[in-house]
């Protein structure tokens, strides 16, 4: 920088004054603050067994740690924590009993009954009237909740969201205290899967009010029905959560209290905390890292994050992409293998050829991928050079003039887009242009249609395939290329009126094959991590959905198994 | 007595020329005398021949390393600096030797048991390592690793790199290979937990290249087929500094990336100190009223922030995707930078003016033009050269500084500052990305500085008897 001020004229201006008295005494207070601060960061280690407790990092403040309005993995994280829905998951990742003991669900209306003894953390009850006030406040217009969409599905959902009608129109009823009827507009097969995501969580009306809109803005404004509480909240510093001592099945909950002394963003920093023995897990380890980690001899897990990857296109009338033979000829040219092994190079990291990740059921059990595999689009410069003359010829241009790819501001992202820029330089002779933007700008040019291709993900919302394939049906608006195909709109309509998962399951092939022949995106990888957890703590559950990494049952080793000798 | 006479010889004048006021060395210009002292200073000069090495690299080098800085070779990622290796030319569809299994009866099943016979299938290379296991009865998944050091003990296999379903005891692993020796290891996965008994395999890997993409680079004769090289031993490329994470060719970037921090480094200066002259000049030389409303709006000038500007000049411009910065930040440079030459000249010019030579010149009716061109500006020069060396070094890293946060060039143009920031990421691994364009930034800035400082003690006459 030419300009600005450099550390050496700011360590001037804070030398001029003469230190008075006072001042003295308040830097001395301040170099006294710091250091409790570091020391009370030492005293909490990564396991600490005599407290039962851990420490572990997150990657940066929550944005909303409400219910109603969640939608970024650190907030799902934390409040998967303090909060239970009607549905949960149990060691084994199986979807069990929350704060409904039994449900029964039918094409038109899914009933829970609650258990009696499932209580907010000031010991009042759990009852059905916190859901359907939740539910309704996802619902109204005001809280702008982005997960609202969701509502849909229930009875004057859309319409209530669309402001038309009040939130009590929503189709969710209170029978009693403990019994709670949802009504469906369609038949949902997923329904149960999805009752157990944080948007569909209990939140108590009278503390919801007695906030006066601070509700959930502080570790004091909160109750909690979930395993923990929040006791701590110091704003994009720190966190506590406590064991919740009314939480119904509290015999489950091994730990006594999760901290949270570090929120940060670098991947780096974190696994240099974890080395440091100040957190118990490192998650989203980096190349080089990882060489650091081999050298160290850690042990090191991966886990796939359950999102996929993929280029997408822009359909809308005058874009070149909108051209199926141009999307062919890159589909033909481009090698997602070599993208996942030789430029990402982490383990975990699938390469991906269809929309629907490896993790997905299929019928019986077996993978949805295994079931119906995905077509590897045959690659061939010849091939895709007679695409690309073809869409020359279609388009009724000489060159087909330069390509803007959008992408995300980071550094994985752009080595990502440079390979890609590279391949068709080499073999098609195209012209990319990297277009890097912030993630909420690249979710803006998105919308506005300012691209020809975007790197883009998807994780999942709910475990169903559906979650997936409905992303490129004309109404959805997270189809921001604006992909439109009558066949592609008439088979989700038709999964998503039918229960029958063998039905369902055929339409999601279909799907698939009309994604890879028409190429209405290019999928790239499914996401995979690279993560080190502590010897000492056991019981951490990954997720593809919703919160993760998740500690509910997170307990610490009796004591870690002594280095054995190879066979 | 003896008197003298004086005749009429001793009248005569003696000869004008004295041999004492001869001058009997060659006269020494200014500039002569510049650079005789330049020389004297031995920091100076060594700063000298790193600035005109740094052109010639810039220039002349692309000429004779003809390597596209935009290729990617991705056999060598993140190599550090090598002279052509050799690679085995590998056949471009992979030999499918996979193997499956019918999964054994879970009734003897040893929970505690590691697969027998880790084996390679075919040559271990940097396209592909192919192993295969013996089935192990009863297990619910295999887990395969992959260490870079020997593993201690069931917690330390290294990198985790799949899980496979118990039918498949075969795996070709394609991820990221470098040649080096790797420990791959293979458990057991039981009811979800893996066991603690593994089996290793040390496994060199050899450098090796596709058929199709060693064609494609020219490094095989035109008449080559597969059949006839496949199998064979070719020299790769050489990377004398290595590669980046995308295997390009380091050496070739830096020469490409000079250009676009030299470019700045030197137009931008040349453009403003030029500017600066002028309105220096021109408020110094005519004094009074208009000086002061000139050198006001400077000073308005020197407080714009230069950041901010920089931001706002790239959205006037327009500049779409994948459009360099590099415009705007010339500009950003020309429109903020002056006003400090401005200043230096206007106060040389003040004073220059109020000289006896000046004023001498004057009275003998010299005109305005010729006073500045013969008397001004030449006694100006010596200020402004230095505030160009001066100024080249700070544009060169302001260009790193905005490449390096992305304000700068744009993918696949390189720059200095933007290979710093490519390189800071696999600092701890591959340190020879970051250090490299780090060190051409750093020694750039230092020559130019200290050249500079040099220049400033040369030209400046008072100092001239020190040396």
């Amino acid at each position: 920088m030419t300009r600005g001020c450099s550390d050496h004229c700011t360590w001037q201006r804070g030398r001029t004054p003469r230190p008075t008295m006072r001042s003295t005494l308040l830097i001395v207070a301040a170099v006294l603050g710091w250091a409790l601060a570091l020391a009370g960061n030492a005293a909490t280690p990564a396991v600490d067994r005599g407290n039962n407790e851990i420490s572990i990092a997150i990657t940066q403040e929550p944005q909303w740690l409400t219910t109603i309005r969640a939608t970024d993995t650190v907030s799902f994280t934390v409040l998967d924590h303090i909060t239970e829905g009607l549905l949960t998951r149990d060691v084994n990742n199986r979807l069990v009993g929350g704060v409904a003991e039994r449900w029964e669900l039918s094409d038109e209306k899914a009933t829970f009954w609650l258990r009696r003894d499932a209580r907010w953390s000031d010991g009042e009850p759990v009852t059905a009237h916190d859901f359907v006030f939740a539910w309704r406040q996802v619902a109204n217009p005001e809280n702008a909740a982005e997960y609202g969409f969701l509502m849909r599905m229930l009875p004057n959902g859309e319409a209530i969201l669309a402001g038309d009608m009040p939130p009590e129109a929503l189709g969710v009823e209170a029978i009693d205290d403990h019994t709670l009827v949802v009504h469906l507009v369609s038949p949902t097969a997923y329904f149960l899967d999805l009752v157990s995501f944080i948007t569909f969580r209990p939140v108590r009306e009278d503390f919801y009010r007695a906030q006066g809109g601070r509700y959930a803005a502080d570790a004091e404004n909160m109750i909690s029905n979930g395993p923990f509480i929040l006791t701590e909240w110091v704003h994009d510093a720190s966190m506590r959560m406590e064991k919740n001592p009314y939480y119904w099945n509290r015999d489950a909950i091994p730990l006594d209290a999760i901290n949270v002394p570090y929120i940060t963003r670098d991947p780096n920093a974190r696994f240099n905390l974890y080395l440091d023995d100040k957190i118990a897990l490192a998650d989203q380890l980096q190349l080089s890292a990882m060489k650091m980690a081999l050298q160290q001899h850690q042990k090191l897990r991966s886990f796939s994050d359950g999102t996929v990857f993929y280029l997408g296109f822009n359909h809308r009338e005058g874009r070149p992409t909108g051209n199926r033979n141009l999307r062919r000829a890159i589909q033909s040219v481009y090698d997602v293998s070599e993208l996942t092994y030789k430029v990402i190079g982490v383990p975990g990291n699938l390469p991906a050829y269809t929309l629907f990740p490896a993790w997905l059921t299929g019928d019986e059990g077996q993978s949805l991928n295994v079931q119906y595999p995905p077509h590897k689009p045959e690659l061939s410069i010849e091939r895709g050079r007679r695409y690309l003359e073809l869409a020359k010829q279609e388009l009724g241009v000489e060159e087909v003039p330069p390509l803007s790819l959008l992408l995300d501001d980071t550094a994985n992202a752009s080595s990502q887009a440079e390979y890609f820029q590279n391949v068709m330089a080499r073999t098609l002779g195209l012209e990319v242009r990297l277009d890097k933007q912030i993630f909420k700008q690249r979710l803006a040019k998105m919308s506005a249609g300012d691209f020809d291709i975007v790197a883009a993900g998807w994780g999942p919302d709910y475990n169903d395939p559906m979650t997936f394939a409905d992303l490129f049906v004309s109404w959805n608006l997270n189809n921001r290329g604006r992909y439109s195909n009558p066949e592609y709109d008439a088979l989700i309509r038709e999964a998503q009126q039918t229960t029958d998962q063998r039905r369902r399951n055929a339409i999601f092939s279909r799907i698939q094959d009309i994604i890879y022949e028409q190429v209405v995106v290019v999928p790239q990888y499914e996401r995979g991590y690279i993560y080190a957890l502590d010897k000492r703590v056991a019981g951490v559950r990954r997720y593809h959905i919703g919160g993760d990494p998740n500690y509910n049952y997170a307990y610490i080793v009796e004591s870690p198994r002594a280095p054995e000798s190879a066979d | 007595m003896s008197s003298y006479t004086p005749t009429a010889a001793d009248f005569q004048p003696l000869d004008a020329a004295r041999e004492g006021d001869r001058i009997d060395r060659p006269s020494l210009s200014y500039w002569q005398d510049v650079w005789r002292r330049l020389q004297s200073n031995r920091r100076a000069l060594a700063s000298l021949y790193i600035v005109v090495g740094l052109l010639l690299f810039t220039l002349a080098g692309p000429l004779v390393w003809r390597v596209d800085p935009a290729l990617q070779d991705l056999e060598q990622v993140s190599q550090p600096p090598s002279l052509g290796r050799t690679a085995l030319v590998v056949a471009d569809s992979a030999p499918t030797t996979s193997l499956t299994h019918t999964a054994i009866s879970s009734a003897a099943a040893s929970r505690d048991s590691a697969p027998n016979k880790l084996r390679l299938l075919g040559t271990p290379h940097s396209e592909g390592v192919s192993l295969a296991w013996d089935p192990l009865p009863g297990v619910e998944a295999y887990q395969l690793y992959r260490h870079e050091y020997p593993p201690r003990d069931a917690d330390d296999l290294g990198l985790p790199l799949v899980k496979l379903m118990p039918h498949e005891v075969s795996y070709r692993d394609l991820l990221r290979l470098e040649t080096r020796q790797y420990y791959y290891s293979v458990v057991g996965v039981y009811d979800g937990e893996e066991a603690r008994a593994y089996t290793t395999l040390p496994v060199q890997v050899a450098q090796a290249i596709l058929f199709s993409e060693a064609q494609y680079r020219g490094l095989l004769g035109s008449d080559a087929t597969p059949e006839s090289v496949v199998g064979s031993s070719i020299r790769l490329e050489s990377h004398p500094l290595g590669t980046d994470y995308l295997g390009r060719d380091m050496l070739a970037r830096l020469m490409w990336g000079a250009r676009t921090s030299l470019f700045i480094g030197i137009c931008a200066p040349l453009i403003f100190v030029s500017m600066g002259l002028a309105y220096g000049g021109l408020a110094g030389y005519s004094g009074g009223r208009l000086d002061d409303v000139m050198m006001r709006f400077a000073d308005f000038v020197i407080a714009l922030p230069f950041l901010l500007f920089m931001i706002l000049f790239k959205i006037a411009f327009g500049l779409g995707p994948g459009e360099s910065g590099i415009g705007p930040m010339l500009l950003a440079l020309v429109l903020l930078s002056w006003p400090a030459t401005a200043r230096l000249v206007r106060g040389q010019v003040l004073q220059i003016r109020e000289e006896a030579y000046i004023a001498a010149a004057r009275m003998m009716g010299a005109s305005a033009p010729y006073l500045v061109l013969r008397h001004i500006l030449p006694n100006v020069m010596g200020v402004l050269l230095v505030s160009l060396t001066f100024a080249i070094p700070t544009a060169i890293f302001t260009e790193a500084f905005l490449s390096f946060i992305g304000m700068g060039v744009v993918p696949p143009t390189p720059s200095w500052g933007s290979m710093c920031n490519d390189g800071i990421r696999t600092m701890l691994s591959h340190p020879h990305e970051l250090l490299f364009p780090a060190l051409f930034i750093s020694s750039t800035v230092l020559a130019f500085n200290l050249l500079g400082d040099g220049l400033r003690d040369a030209m400046d006459a008072r100092m001239r008897s020190g040396t």
